[in-house]
């Protein structure tokens, strides 16, 4: 179920991420709700479906910007990996937890794409663009991280009614 | 159910594997995305979450006017007020103006001149996404090919130059805004003239560079497109001085678009400019 999920909910994430998102600017950050919900599904679903999300919600952001497509999915898979790799070594999922992976899923995510963008021929002045661009995003993000959290599990519950969703699932 | 776990096992046993499969599928993309092999496949893909994005878009500027209004209703019964009193003055000097237009009109009219402005065609195009806020800032459009919209073209609006066209599809386009780090726009002060090169800035102004240190450079000067390069028509308005520097080779200057790219609705795309190719010398004088 969690791979046909992906399709609704990363499209209508991808949309309002060009429509409303760009309204609530601070400096040149916004939410990366892409970013955020596939985070907070790898947190509580296996591999798989992890990386399908990652693929899904990569390329219908991809397709609304002017970034390469797959620009987005090479970030989000390298993120989906290392929260994989760091499920095991996670007692549970507390606030630090979660902003910890925020900030490490921003950095990615923005790093990723300069270089993408720099390979690619276009002007980038990582020095200024940190500032101005992925501090705010990391901001926003923080803010917008457990509400995402709370909506991937809410679906999940909705979706998937037997499996008892615990801090458990983090560790298997 | 045995045989999922068992797959999935497998999995968990190779994934590092499965990590570096992943990540060549997702480099496999990027490359085939920019050689145009999935050009049409994009544009199936990109079809319906354009429409999607033009309702939400339309929806999501309301609400960001409406709030904005709101919050500045003080502020804007002051502006009015400063409005009304320049409209005043401004209405004398269009009746002068639109005397000299006159006379202008009948002397073009006996040279048998005609401007480029008057042979320039439009078509108008609704903004359907915005991307400013990554490093890269651009728009999306709802016209592409089919539509006559070519990569290059440059996209306008009556208070000025938006952009140019990076990419088409069959009825969608994305701009690049020349308030992008990668924008480059050759451009010419209205009243002294003096040239220079407008480029965007990561916190999205404009800044004016390469004017000669002679040059005369004030506050409050309109900034034009040169049509140096072949870019872009000249004489289109990219915005105002607001302040200058002086720098040891040369002068820049701080311009300010009279364009709000955040709360861009419908733009017009000049269909007939065919941007002119240069790299054809530059291969010449290679050879």
């Amino acid at each position: 179920m969690g791979h046909f999920l992906a399709f609704p909910i990363l499209g209508l994430a991808a949309i309002l991420q060009v429509t409303f998102m760009p309204q609530i600017r601070l400096f040149g950050g916004q939410p990366d709700l892409i970013m955020l919900l596939v985070m907070a599904w790898i947190i509580t679903s296996p591999l798989e479906e992890a990386v399908t999300w990652a693929f899904v919600g990569g390329i219908a952001v991809d397709l609304l910007s002017a970034a390469p497509r797959g620009s987005s999915v090479l970030g989000l898979l390298i993120l989906v990996f290392i929260i994989e790799q760091l499920k095991g070594q996670l007692v549970n999922l507390n606030i630090i937890v979660v902003f910890g992976l925020v900030l490490l899923g921003t950095l990615i995510q923005q790093i990723t794409l300069l270089t993408i963008l720099a390979l690619n021929g276009f002007t980038i002045r990582p020095i200024e663009q940190f500032f101005y661009i992925v501090v705010p995003s990391l901001i926003y993000n923080l803010i917008f991280s457990l509400p995402a959290i709370g909506i991937v599990r809410r679906f999940k519950r909705v979706f998937s009614p037997r499996r008892r969703l615990s801090r458990r699932t983090i560790n298997e | 159910m045995s045989s999922g776990t068992g797959f999935r096992r497998g999995w968990r046993g190779n994934r590092g594997v499965y990590f570096a499969v992943m990540l060549l599928l997702a480099i496999g993309l990027i490359v085939a995305s920019r050689t145009g092999v999935l050009a049409p496949l994009e544009n199936v893909l990109a079809t319906p979450l354009n429409a999607a994005a033009g309702a939400f878009q339309q929806v999501a500027l309301r609400l960001s006017l409406g709030l904005g209004d709101l919050a500045d209703f003080q502020s804007l019964q002051q502006r009015n007020a400063e409005l009304e009193e320049a409209l005043a003055r401004l209405q004398a000097e269009v009746v002068d103006l639109r005397e000299i237009n006159n006379d202008y009109g009948r002397l073009a009219q006996l040279l048998d001149y005609t401007t480029n402005a008057q042979n320039q065609e439009f078509v108008t195009a609704d903004v359907i996404a915005v991307d400013q806020t990554s490093a890269l800032r651009s728009i999306a459009i709802n016209r592409g090919t089919r539509d006559g919209i070519a990569i290059g073209v440059p996209v306008v609006t009556p208070q000025g130059l938006v952009g140019r066209i990076i990419e088409v599809g069959a009825n969608a386009s994305r701009v690049l805004l020349i308030t992008d780090l990668s924008s480059y726009v050759s451009t010419r002060l209205q009243t002294t003239r003096a040239e220079g090169t407008v480029n965007g800035q990561v916190s999205g102004n404009l800044l004016m560079t390469f004017i000669p240190l002679g040059e005369d450079v004030r506050e409050g000067d309109i900034v034009l497109t040169s049509g140096l390069g072949g870019n872009f028509p000249p004489d289109l308005v990219i915005g105002q001085v607001t302040s200058t520097r002086q720098a040891e080779l040369f002068q820049e200057a701080q311009v300010r678009s009279l364009i709000n790219f955040d709360t861009l609705e419908i733009v017009l795309v000049m269909t007939n400019f065919q941007p002119i190719d240069l790299s054809v010398f530059e291969q010449e004088d290679g050879n």
